[in-house]
C-alpha cells in the first residue's frame, strides 16, 4: 500500500479573517481506520467538506487515489467513490427510509429512465433489503424519514452509505445523538465495514474513537496538533492539555496509556 | 433637448419616490424573507388614500399623515395575521401575498370603481429652471422624497427600534439572544414597509393616476432596484431606485418606454446571474 | 394501505368515466356552453401541472410559466397564420419553440434557487412580454392575432377540425389526460425519484453522485413542454393568441391553483384548476369580482391547508384506512432497550 488513499497538501480555507483549516497536509494509508478528533471549531467538518467538494479551497490540493480532485463538484467527487455523512443528520425527509435507499443505489448510474417503475429494478430492490437489514430498519422501511427518530436517521445515513458502495466513506460523528444501544450497533457496523472499506471518522465520543480506530489524528485550530496510534495520541502531552477538563476522556486515555 | 431634460428631471424626481417605496420592499424582502407581491398595491392604496382624504376632507395636506398611519396599521395587522403563521415556509408566502394582491386590487375597484382618477396638485404652477418650465409641485414631491428619506435612515441608525431592526437583519439568533423581540421586530418591519409604499403614493398621487391597477407596473420597479441595489443594502437600493428611473427616462427620450424597461428587467437578469450581491457592494450597512 | 389505494383507483376510474361522457352528460344536465368550459378547465389544468412539475416535485418555485405557454400559443398562431401550416407541424412548433425557450431560460435561471429563481423567471416572463407588446407586427400585442382553424384531421373526403365541439373536447381531453400519464410514470421512475431527492435536500442529492443543476434543467424542460402543449391547445381552442396571457398575473394564478389543489399530487392540478375556474364562471356571471374570492382562498389554503386538497384527501384517507395497521408497526419497534 504505497500510494495513500487520500492526501492533502497544504489545505486551506478561510472564512473572512478566520482561517478555518491552515495548511493542511493529511495522508491517509489505505486499509486503516482513521479517526480525527479535536474540540469543536478546530476545522474537522470545514476538512471534510473541503474534501467532498462542498467548499472550495482557498488553497493546497486534494489527492484521491492518485488522482487531483480539488476544485471538483460534490457530484463528480461523489461518483469517484468518496461517499460521506453529515454532521448535521440530514436525509430525504420526505421519501420513505427504502426510497432513500433506492435512489442512493440509483444515483450512480449514467443514466436514470424517465419512464420505467423504478421498483421494477430487481437487483436494486435486493441491494435495498439487504442494507435494511444491515441496518435494522427493515421494519420501518415505509416509514417517512422525516419522521424516524434521530437515531434511526443516523442510521439511515449509515445505509445510505453503505449501499452507495464506497471506496473512501466519511463519517462525521455518526453516533452523535444515539443512545448506548444505537452506539454500539453502530460501532459493530463501522468495524465490519473497515475490513472492506478505507474510513475516516470524525467523533467526540472517546470511547467509539480508542475503541475502533488504527489511526488517529488530533486537530485544533485548522491544523494537525498530533497524529499517530491510539496509545501515542493517548500519552502525548499536548493532546491531554487540549482535552483538559473532560473527565470522562481523561479515564480512557488513562486507560489507554496503561493498557 | 428641453425634452431630454424634461425627461431626465421626471426620471430623476420618480426615482426619488420609487427609493422610498423600493426600501418599504427592501426591508420586508431582507428581513422577512419575503417576496411580497402586494407591494406594488401597498403604494395603490396610499394613491387611493391620498383621493378619499381629499374627497372627504378637501385638504390633501393630511394626506401625508393618514394614509401612511393607515398604511402602517394595515401592515401591522397583516403581518400578525397572515404572514406570522406560516412565516417558515417560504414559498408559501409568496403565494399569500399574490392572494394579498388581489384582494387588494379588488377591494379597492369595489369601493372605489374601475375608473381612474386624477388629482390637481396642491401647489400650481410652474418655475423656470435650466431652460425650461418645471411644474412646482414635481419639485416639491422630490424634496419630500428626500425628507423621508433621510428620516428613514436616521430611524435606522440612531433609534433603538432601528437598530433592533439592523440586528435580527444581520444575525437573527444572536438579536434574539441579546433580547431583542424579534416577533415584534417583524411586525414592525412589514408596517413600515406598507408604510412607506403608502407615503410614496401619497406623493405621487398627483402626478400619476389613482387607478386600482396602479400598483402592477410601480412592483417589478421596485424588485429591479431592490436587486441591483443589493438585498441587504438600503442605499443601495435608494440609489439603484433613482439611477434606473433616472436611466428609463433618458431612454424614454429617444426611444419607446417598452425598451426602456426592457433594458432594465436585463441589467436585472445580468445583476442576478452575475452579481448577485448588487452592484453597489461598497456602500453596505 | 391496500384500500386506500383501491379507493383512489376507483376515483380514478369514476373521473375518467365523467370526463369521457361529458359531451352528452353535461348538454343534458346543464348546457352546451358547459362542455368547453371543461374543456378550458383541461388545458388550464395541463399548465398548472407544468407549475406542479417544478414546484411540488423538484422544489422550484416558478412564477414565469406563463412565457412558455405564451411560445405554445404563438407557435401555433404564427404558424399557421403566418407561415401557412397545418394543424400538426403547427403544434410541433409552438412545442418546440416551448421546449426551445425553456432550455436556453433554464440554462440560467436553474443556477439560481429559492427567491432568486421565482425572481428571475418574472423576470424573464417579463421580457418576453414587453418585446412581444412592442413588435406588435408580429404578436398583435395585447389584442393578439386570430386565424382561421385548419383541421385536424383528413381522411379521404372526411377531417375533423376544432370547429366540432365534441371533437374539439375529446383531442383535448385526449392529450391532457396522455400528457398526465407520462407525469405519472416519470414520478415512478429512477428520474422522478431523483427529482423528489433534489427536493427534499439538494447538498445530500448532490453528495450521493446527482447532478443537481442538470437534473432541474431537465425538469425545467419538461415543465416548459406541458405548458407549450397547453398554449398550443389553447390557441387551437380559441382560435387566437394574445401576449396578455404572457403576463406574470397568468403564471401567478397557474402557482395558486397548483398549490391550492396540492404541490406534489398528481391530480392536485387539476382539482385546483376545477375550482377557480368553475368559480370564475358561476360567479362573474352575477359579481365581477371574482378575483376577491381567488386571492381570499389563496390566503386561506396557505394558512389553513398548505398541502392543498388532494394532500389533505391522502392524509385523511391513510388515516382512515390504516387505523388497523399503526397499532401493529408500533409494537415492533419496542424492541431496543
Amino acid at each position: 500500500m504505497s500510494e495513500p488513499v487520500l492526501r492533502t497538501e497544504h489545505l486551506t480555507k478561510r472564512f473572512g479573517g478566520l482561517t478555518a483549516v491552515d495548511r493542511l497536509s493529511f495522508s491517509l494509508a489505505g486499509g486503516r481506520l482513521h479517526a480525527i478528533i479535536g474540540p469543536n471549531g478546530a476545522g474537522k467538518t470545514t476538512f471534510f467538506n473541503l474534501v467532498s467538494g462542498l467548499l472550495s479551497s482557498d488553497g493546497g490540493r486534494v489527492y484521491f487515489l492518485g488522482r487531483d480532485i480539488t476544485g471538483l463538484k460534490p457530484h463528480q467527487i461523489s461518483r469517484l467513490g468518496i461517499k460521506r455523512t453529515l454532521q448535521i443528520k440530514s436525509v430525504f425527509p420526505q421519501l420513505a427510509v427504502a426510497d432513500n435507499l433506492w435512489i442512493t443505489a440509483q444515483a450512480g448510474e449514467r443514466f436514470l429512465h424517465p419512464f420505467r417503475p423504478a421498483t421494477r429494478d430487481r437487483g436494486t430492490r435486493e441491494k435495498v433489503e439487504r442494507t435494511l437489514e444491515q441496518i435494522g430498519l427493515s421494519a420501518l422501511a415505509q416509514r417517512q424519514a422525516g419522521t424516524l427518530s434521530y437515531g434511526d436517521v443516523a442510521l439511515l445515513e449509515i445505509g445510505m452509505a453503505l449501499i452507495s458502495e464506497p471506496r473512501l466513506l466519511l463519517l462525521d460523528e455518526p453516533t452523535c445523538g444515539m443512545s448506548p444501544a444505537e452506539t454500539e450497533r453502530a460501532v459493530g457496523k463501522i468495524r465490519e465495514l473497515a475490513r472492506v472499506i478505507d474510513i475516516i471518522i470524525i467523533e467526540h465520543d472517546m470511547e467509539v474513537v480508542f475503541g475502533i480506530a488504527d489511526d488517529i489524528t488530533v486537530m485544533a485550530q485548522g491544523a494537525i496538533l498530533a497524529s499517530g496510534s491510539p496509545a501515542e495520541i493517548a500519552a502525548d502531552e499536548r493532546v491531554r492539555e487540549a482535552y483538559l477538563g473532560r473527565e470522562e476522556d481523561a479515564d480512557y486515555v488513562e486507560e489507554e496509556v496503561h493498557a | 433637448m428641453d425634452k431630454l431634460l424634461l425627461l431626465a428631471m421626471n426620471g430623476l424626481i420618480w426615482g426619488l419616490i420609487i427609493a422610498l417605496i423600493a426600501l418599504g420592499l427592501a426591508i420586508i424582502f431582507g428581513l422577512l424573507d419575503i417576496i411580497n407581491l402586494a407591494h406594488g398595491d401597498f403604494f395603490m392604496v396610499g394613491t387611493v388614500l391620498a383621493w378619499a382624504t381629499l374627497q372627504s376632507t378637501g385638504s390633501f395636506w393630511l394626506a401625508f399623515l393618514v394614509a401612511p398611519l393607515i398604511g402602517f396599521l394595515l401592515g401591522a395587522l397583516i403581518q400578525r395575521v397572515v404572514i406570522q403563521p406560516i412565516h417558515n415556509v417560504a414559498a408559501l408566502s409568496i403565494v399569500a401575498t399574490f392572494g394579498l394582491s388581489l384582494i387588494l386590487q379588488e377591494s379597492v375597484r369595489i369601493t372605489f370603481g374601475p375608473t381612474p382618477r386624477r388629482i390637481l396638485p396642491p401647489i400650481q404652477g410652474t418655475v423656470h429652471l435650466f431652460g425650461i418650465d418645471y411644474e412646482v409641485y414635481r419639485l416639491f414631491a422630490a424634496v419630500v422624497a428626500i425628507a423621508a428619506l433621510v428620516g428613514f435612515f436616521i430611524f435606522l441608525h440612531h433609534t433603538r427600534l432601528g437598530t433592533w431592526m439592523r440586528a435580527v437583519r444581520h444575525d437573527r439568533d444572536t438579536a434574539i439572544a441579546m433580547g431583542v423581540p424579534a416577533q415584534r421586530v417583524y411586525i414592525l418591519t412589514f408596517a413600515i414597509g406598507f408604510a412607506l409604499a403608502a407615503l410614496g403614493g401619497v406623493v405621487a398621487a398627483p402626478i400619476t393616476t389613482v387607478d386600482f391597477r396602479g400598483g402592477v407596473d410601480i412592483l417589478p420597479f421596485c424588485f429591479m432596484a431592490v436587486i441591483i441595489g443589493g438585498l441587504g443594502n438600503l442605499p443601495g437600493t435608494a440609489a439603484a431606485a433613482i439611477l434606473l428611473a433616472f436611466l428609463e427616462g433618458l431612454i424614454s427620450s429617444v426611444a419607446d418606454p417598452t425598451v426602456a424597461r426592457i433594458s432594465s428587467l436585463v441589467l436585472m437578469s445580468a445583476v442576478l446571474l452575475l452579481r448577485p450581491q448588487g452592484l453597489f457592494k461598497g456602500l453596505t450597512r | 394501505m391496500t384500500s386506500a389505494v383501491a379507493i383512489e383507483r376507483a376515483l380514478l376510474f369514476a373521473l375518467a368515466a365523467f370526463l369521457i361522457s361529458v359531451p352528452w352528460s353535461i348538454p343534458a344536465l346543464v348546457n352546451d356552453f358547459w362542455v368547453s368550459v371543461i374543456a378550458e378547465i383541461l388545458i388550464w389544468s395541463l399548465f398548472a401541472a407544468s407549475v406542479n412539475l417544478l414546484f411540488g416535485y423538484v422544489g422550484l418555485l416558478s412564477f414565469g410559466q406563463a412565457l412558455y405557454f405564451g411560445f405554445g400559443m404563438y407557435g401555433v398562431a404564427i404558424g399557421i397564420s403566418d407561415l401557412g401550416l397545418s394543424f400538426w407541424p403547427a403544434f410541433g412548433l409552438g412545442v418546440a419553440a416551448a421546449m426551445a425557450m425553456a432550455l436556453v431560460t433554464g440554462i440560467f435561471a436553474v443556477r439560481l434557487t429559492w427567491h432568486y429563481f421565482a425572481i428571475i423567471t418574472v423576470v424573464f416572463s417579463l421580457i418576453v412580454y414587453f418585446l412581444a407588446l412592442s413588435n406588435k407586427w408580429l404578436t398583435g400585442g395585447d389584442d393578439g392575432i386570430n386565424f382561421t382553424l385548419p383541421a385536424t384531421f383528413s381522411l379521404g373526403g372526411k377531417s375533423w377540425s376544432f370547429t366540432d365541439a365534441t371533437f374539439q373536447y375529446f383531442f383535448i381531453l385526449a392529450t391532457v389526460a396522455l400528457c398526465f400519464w407520462l407525469m405519472h410514470r416519470l414520478i415512478g421512475s429512477p428520474l422522478g425519484r431523483a427529482f423528489l431527492a433534489i427536493r427534499d435536500n439538494d447538498v445530500r442529492a448532490s453528495l450521493i453522485g446527482l447532478n443537481v443543476y442538470r437534473l432541474r434543467l431537465i425538469a425545467f424542460i419538461m415543465a416548459g413542454f406541458l405548458a407549450g402543449v397547453a398554449g398550443a391547445l389553447f390557441a387551437f381552442f380559441g382560435r387566437y393568441a394574445s401576449a396578455s396571457y404572457m403576463f406574470y398575473h397568468v403564471s401567478g394564478d397557474a402557482v395558486v391553483w397548483a398549490i391550492v389543489g396540492g404541490a406534489g399530487t398528481l391530480l392536485g392540478p387539476l382539482v385546483g384548476t376545477t375550482i377557480f375556474i368553475l368559480v370564475r364562471e358561476i360567479v362573474s356571471t352575477h359579481w365581477e369580482h371574482h378575483s376577491l374570492i381567488v386571492g381570499v382562498v389563496a390566503i386561506l389554503v396557505v394558512m389553513f391547508a398548505p398541502k392543498g386538497l388532494v394532500g389533505l384527501w391522502h392524509e385523511w384517507l391513510t388515516r382512515l384506512t390504516e387505523r388497523g395497521g399503526a397499532a401493529a408497526v408500533e409494537t415492533k419497534l419496542r424492541t431496543e432497550p
